[in-house]
């Protein structure tokens, strides 16, 4: 990473031009993204002397870009993420929605976020090459998409905008609704990977309008109601087609991700290599050593192939702890400290049992791990579960590390509650936010859900982690009861706080590919793709809950991350999609045997062939002073994130101006730097010319201070 | 922290620590007044020596030790261990130190008793042992002292002279009238403060002239310039010019205050934005009411019909200091213990002080009136007295549709106009003076936090950062300057026209009075740009809805410690633009100076770099202060610059 120093002499102006800003900023400067309004700034302050036509081009181009972005919807959003899918669309919705008196108060909702304008022209770009095949009604597809269900003269309920009528089309990746009423189409599309639940609504003989047909439950925090008319079955076809393509599984069919095609300029299966990754933090090292004992997962089949351990282990000490570990999952290593060598190694609970067995070999590979950090002669063992859970397990044979057994050790619960309870609590997320906000209930109507508590909750023991191994130069192991859902929350923000490493676009790729996938977290479990079993109560946000602490980390450091939210909300819509192989399957065993890496395309493929997008402006990846991040897990910091779970209502989509501004910023220095280098070299040649002349060199232009 | 024996003096002692007081109480005499910095006129009344000084929401356990004075103008706590005038980070008030406290900002006072406090009145009964005190301020700051350590009788001595002095009964008593420093005003030429006839002129033609032909619809009146028909009303005001002064003089009797509708603002199509209160309770006929309503139609270029809105029903000034009391102990826990408390429930917390939805309140009739106006409408903004909400409103609309406002010296004249002219009486909203006829109510505070959201959603609209909203908060109980203390113009008038004791006027907006030039740099937003106000976006509509509003940190944690993000924040934004901003002036430079003109002088700042969130409130007390020079980015006016290398060398 690069640093940057701060200290400029006033007068020293040759290194200004690389302090504040990293170089990969300039990609940014490069993306046609700013707002029409610079147009004027750049005028009057550059007009005297600037050559203004590359700006300007750069400007009208993004002009008509947002002046499209509504109007140019109808094909805007099929590649993109689903977010991307909403913006445009609903912008009429402002004025027509009647129940509530915020929906009149958009003035800022026509000039979209800025970053979602930018990838809606994208896309649309491509879009209308694809469509000059397609017809124009239809949907457009990517490759390896096919209509397979078509209904007309379907209406949607917008709970927004009210009723739009249409065509309805389910493809094998979407269901793609498009109206013919209005003069501006109305479109919403909705891959079926984020499809929880579907529906019908109201039989034949139903009375009302609009009360026969499909209601779709989503797993992206809204539901979607379409009504069709009471005449021959209308509805049959399409809601058949929909079970199929939105639960593939259960209907033997395979997930759009085997049979998505694109190609893309990068290759994100490449993004991650564990043993370059482990090398990056040193390993091997006097300490710490590279393990190939899980070659063929035959030791664990939730843990990927390579790890790191304490280089005074032995394969026989391996598999004694392994054996002692709830399935199998051995104290490993995620982290090491570049100075003071504390880690931060994972785990499953110990198999203590009602008995309160011990096994030697564990307590003995447990200080070594110890023993592997010389600063510290204590080791914290980090539980992230209430200890009333853990002492619950024990009944199941699993529990906690008793102090007595493990000398030295210090065990710490972090009382973080399991998957049920932070799934009932998203559950009553979603009541509050979708469709309509109770605003005069809002502030307690969040409390309520706890949803935020729990963020709190797994911040605070992040940070305690973070705690020990910086400022104690302590090493800690964290586990829960599996190791594979609380453990990676903790250990992965840890790193996020402690590495600023992974605070890079491709860094964070990083982690999410370390500390989740090849960690098995088991996101088919934990997500359901293509499954029909809506209500299996191995699903729960886990993930989700891990990308909310992220953001929340960048709301209180918003210089100190490469990536911008778009990234994140991208991450998780991919994370539903099942676009992208990334995250199918519940470990690296699998992937491997189902050959993920040959048979389907990487989300980082697609998301690191459009970096630009996903930039902060304000990444600052300078300053020594934000090495290690402490964020303040208090409710008085801690915020909801209204642009991720209320982005369906119009009424909530903020944008964050701050950011285009300091585009508009950027791309001003970037021109007055090249007007230098113009200068510079002018001055050259006048130079050069007037050694040449006999007249006097008059090279300085007069300079006082 | 290590005590430290010998001749040396001891500032941080653990409070278990008894034999504390073994220590002989000669050498601490050594510590005598004269490192506390009295100004002009101030006069020390009290003085306790050995005085504990907790941190703020700490757990009470370890203090600085020190002397605590009060004078007629602070609570001041000095010791040894303010000795870090090189490495100053926060904010520096010339006026009032870190330490200090401007009596005028004492909310409330406590007396602490075993493990429960009593809240003070004037007149309260003191114990004689005081064990120790608890003060919130109304910038919501918190103080715990202890006199554990102190001689007998210090603590009830100085807790006595403090309660007499906090809660002043006579305006008189304010120390603005016994400051003696001599007064150079060096206040930015733009700033009006509409106490002369031409201000009043100007800002009509100002606002009527934008279509190019003069507007003759309304006028400057004289009816009151000697306040004779109200005296809470300025001495010029402008009305419908068919309006006759006796027409005038007669209407007014009618409304609540003698106050009858004035104008405040006319939009570019020539809208009105009129101030007007409600008739007296004891008046059924409503003609009078008529009359003037007829007669701003009138003014009207189309002669339409103008929109009254009433002012009265969701906030009033008695339901926001009820709700605000709660805000305030919200924002100013005692202990670390709690402050977890209250984090266990903050959300349903907040909601229960209905802060939020009172500014969400004046934004949602902000836009309501704003449009109106934007559609070319005339707006009455009606109200009791028209002297407090209508402040709070009027000020906001004006901000949405006209950018002028929008820069600092605009801020501060539309201040001067919508409040301190308009006679919002600060002398009782602000607590100045203990009187029971007088109620206080924070609707400066609500302003200005509407005015922080609006920055929030529009941040390169506006020319100042929030630091200079949070600082003017601050700067609303220093009871030097005479903008925030009195209730309406005549007030000001009759104490500066005294002939026995003229009150010298300061007016808070001569920010140097305070700061010196590094600190109002701050006050400069780098995101401002002023080419989008002369052009484009001229009106700005915020969203309201109590979801899309945010808690004003900076103003209402700073005091805080334990949430303050280090080396984070988002005053990283600002400074991050800042260091742009710098980047291209630097370029600027570089490119005229190699090409074609000759550089102007250039002028240069130390800038920190690694700062915590509520820099610049807070004292950095961790890590070594990073500084970076940048250069005046020319959003400073130019007289106001100073070198680089005397701001180094200046006294501080």
């Amino acid at each position: 990473m690069t640093i940057h120093t701060c200290d400029i002499d006033a007068d020293d102006i040759q290194k200004l031009t690389d302090i504040t800003t990293p170089t990969d900023l300039r990609d940014t400067l490069d993306a046609p993204n700013i707002g029409s309004i610079i147009l004027e700034i750049v005028d009057a302050i550059l007009a005297t002397s600037m050559e203004k036509r590359s700006s300007a081009e750069l400007l009208n181009i993004e002009k008509n870009n947002s002046k499209n972005a509504s109007s140019d919807s109808l094909n805007s959003d099929s590649k993109s993420s689903s977010l991307n899918s909403k913006i445009g669309q609903e912008s009429e919705c402002w004025d027509k929605a009647s129940h509530s008196k915020s929906f009149s108060t958009s003035s800022t909702s026509t000039d979209n976020n800025i970053v979602s304008a930018l990838e809606t022209k994208k896309e649309t770009q491509e879009q209308r090459s694809e469509n000059l095949s397609g017809s124009d009604t239809g949907p457009p597809l990517f490759s390896g998409e096919h209509v397979h269900g078509q209904a007309r003269e379907v209406t949607y309920l917008c709970p927004y905008s009210g009723p739009a009528r249409g065509i309805l089309s389910v493809t094998n990746y979407k269901l793609y609704f498009k109206s013919i009423d209005r003069e501006t189409p109305y479109v919403v599309e909705v891959p079926l990977g984020v499809v929880s639940r579907i529906e019908k609504v109201g039989g034949a003989s139903s009375r009302g309008e609009n009360s026969y047909g499909i209601e779709v439950f989503c797993k992206d925090m809204r539901n979607l109601k379409f009504a069709h008319k009471q005449e021959n079955h209308s509805r049959r076809n399409v809601f058949e087609k929909l079970q199929q393509y939105s639960f593939p599984l259960s209907h033997k069919l395979p997930l759009f991700a085997f049979q998505y095609s694109e190609t893309f300029s990068e290759n994100g299966w490449n993004v991650y290599e564990p043993i370059a990754e482990l090398k990056r933090m040193g390993v091997n090292n006097d300490m710490w050593k590279i393990s190939k004992i899980n070659d063929t997962y035959s030791l664990c089949d939730s843990y990927p192939a390579v790890w790191a351990v304490p280089a005074a282990a032995t394969d026989e000490d391996l598999q004694a702890a392994a054996a002692f570990r709830s399935r199998g999952r051995l104290p490993v290593l995620s982290w090491i400290h570049p100075e003071s060598q504390a880690t931060i190694t994972r785990c499953a609970q110990p198999l203590v049992g009602v008995g309160g067995k011990r096994s030697r070999e564990d307590e003995r590979y447990v200080q070594l791990i110890m023993d592997a950090n010389a600063q510290s002669h204590k080791l914290f063992i980090m539980d992230a579960r209430p200890s009333a859970n853990a002492i619950a397990n024990k009944a199941k044979g699993g529990g906690y590390e008793s102090e007595d057994a493990y000398q030295n050790a210090e065990l710490v619960f972090l009382d973080i509650h399991n998957i049920h309870v932070m799934r009932e609590s998203l559950r009553k997320l979603k009541e509050l936010c979708f469709p309509v906000i109770d605003e005069t209930r809002w502030l307690s109507g969040i409390e309520s859900t706890y949803w935020l508590k729990h963020i709190k909750c797994i911040l605070a023991g992040a940070l305690r982690i973070v705690d020990k191994v910086e400022n104690h130069k302590t090493s800690v192991l964290v586990h829960c009861s599996d190791g594979w859902d609380r453990t990676p929350q903790l250990t992965a923000l840890a790193m996020l706080m402690l590495d600023p490493y992974y605070r890079t676009i491709r860094g964070f790729e990083v982690l999410v590919e370390k500390e989740w996938l090849s960690f098995g977290h088991k996101f088919q479990q934990r997500i359901g793709h293509g499954d029909e079993h809506h209500s299996d109560a191995d699903r729960s946000p886990v993930f989700l809950q891990f990308i909310d602490c992220v953001w929340q980390i960048y709301q209180q450091f918003p210089n100190a991350f490469q990536f911008n939210e778009h990234f994140l909300i991208t991450i998780l819509d991919h994370l539903y999609s099942c676009r992208f192989g990334t995250f199918l399957f519940n470990s690296d065993r699998e992937r491997v045997q189902e050959q993920l890496k040959q048979r389907t395309v990487s989300l980082w493929s697609y998301t690191n062939s459009q970096l630009s997008l996903y930039q902060n402006p304000l990444y600052w990846a300078g300053p020594l002073h934000q090495l290690v991040l402490m964020p303040i897990a208090s409710m008085r910091h801690i915020k909801l994130w209204k642009r991720l779970y209320c982005r369906w209502n119009p009424s909530m989509r903020q944008q964050d101006p701050v950011y285009q501004r300091t585009r508009e910023l950027l791309i001003q220095k970037e021109q007055l730097e090249k007007k230098v280098e113009e200068c510079r070299r002018e001055q050259a040649t006048r130079a050069n010319r007037s050694l040449t002349s006999p007249a006097p060199p008059r090279i300085h232009s007069p300079v006082h201070s | 922290m290590e005590n430290k024996t010998g001749n040396n003096f001891i500032s941080y002692v653990g409070f278990e620590q008894h034999e504390m007081q073994l220590l002989g109480t000669s050498h601490r005499d050594s510590l005598s007044e004269n490192s506390m910095k009295l100004l002009a006129g101030e006069l020390l009344i009290a003085k306790a020596q050995n005085v504990l000084m907790f941190a703020p929401v700490g757990d009470l356990t370890q203090g600085i030790s020190g002397i605590l004075s009060v004078t007629n103008f602070k609570l001041s706590f000095v010791t040894t261990d303010d000795t870090n005038s090189e490495d100053v980070t926060y904010q520096q008030n010339n006026l009032c130190g870190y330490t200090d406290t401007c009596l005028s900002n004492i909310h409330d006072i406590y007396i602490i008793i075993g493990d429960k406090k009593r809240r003070l009145y004037t007149g309260s009964t003191i114990p004689s042992k005081v064990e120790g005190i608890f003060i919130v301020c109304k910038n919501m700051r918190t103080w715990s002292f202890s006199f554990k350590f102190s001689p007998v009788g210090c603590g009830k001595n100085l807790l006595t002279t403090l309660l007499h002095h906090a809660f002043p009964s006579r305006h008189q008593l304010l120390f603005a009238y016994d400051y003696k420093e001599p007064y150079y005003n060096s206040m930015e030429r733009g700033v009006h403060l509409f106490r002369d006839r031409a201000d009043w002129e100007n800002e009509l033609q100002r606002t009527t002239r934008i279509r190019g032909n003069t507007n003759k619809a309304w006028r400057v009146s004289t009816a009151n310039v000697e306040f004779e028909f109200s005296l809470s009303l300025s001495q010029y005001i402008i009305v419908p010019a068919s309006v006759t002064d006796s027409q005038l003089t007669r209407a007014a009797g009618h409304f609540q205050g003698s106050r009858p509708p004035v104008w405040s603002w006319s939009s570019e199509r020539g809208a009105a934005l009129v101030r007007m209160s409600e008739l007296l309770p004891t008046i059924t006929e409503r003609t009078q009411e008529n009359i003037m309503l007829e007669n701003i139609r009138k003014s009207h270029p189309q002669k339409l019909e103008p929109i009254v809105i009433e002012l009265k029903k969701d906030v009033t000034v008695k339901s926001l200091a009820t709700g605000y009391a709660k805000f305030i102990s919200l924002c100013s826990p005692e202990n670390i213990r709690q402050f977890w408390m209250q984090d266990n429930n903050f959300y349903s917390l907040l909601e229960g002080t209905k802060w939020l939805r009172s500014v969400s309140y004046c934004l949602e009739k902000s836009v309501e009136a704003s449009d109106c106006l934007n559609a070319g409408t005339s707006v009455i903004l009606q109200e009791g007295e028209s002297r407090d909400l209508c402040c709070v409103i009027s000020s906001l609309i004006q901000l949405l549709l006209d950018p002028y406002y929008r820069t600092i010296t605009g801020f501060e004249s539309l201040l001067q106009k919508e409040w301190v002219a308009a006679g919002h009486p600060f002398c009782d909203r602000l607590g100045h003076i203990m009187k029971s006829s007088s109620e206080r109510s924070p609707l400066l505070l609500l302003y200005l936090d509407c005015v922080w959201q609006l920055c929030r959603q529009f941040p390169a609209e506006f020319e100042f950062t929030e630091t200079y909203l949070t600082t003017l908060w601050d700067s609303a109980h220093i009871s030097i300057f005479d903008t925030f203390i009195f209730n309406c113009e005549k007030d000001r008038y009759d104490a500066a026209m005294d002939p026995a004791s003229p009150l010298i006027l300061r007016s808070v907006w001569d920010w140097r009075e305070q700061f010196n030039d590094s600190d109002i740099l701050l006050f400069y937003n780098p995101l401002y740009s002023m080419s989008l106000s002369s052009t484009g976006k001229t009106y700005i509509k915020p969203v309201f809805n109590i979801p899309c509003l945010e808690l004003w940190a900076q103003c209402y944690f700073r005091w805080i410690p334990p949430l303050e993000i280090r080396n984070g924040g988002r005053n990283h934004i600002e400074l991050y633009s800042r260091l742009i901003q710098n980047d291209i002036s630097h370029l600027k430079v570089n490119a005229n100076g190699s090409c074609s003109s000759p550089v102007d002088k250039v002028t240069t700042y130390l800038v920190q770099m690694n700062i915590d969130s509520f820099y610049p409130f807070t004292n950095k007390k961790s890590g070594n202060v990073i500084s970076t020079p940048i250069m005046n980015n020319s959003t400073l006016p130019t007289e106001s610059l100073l070198d680089v290398q005397s701001l180094l060398t200046a006294p501080d």
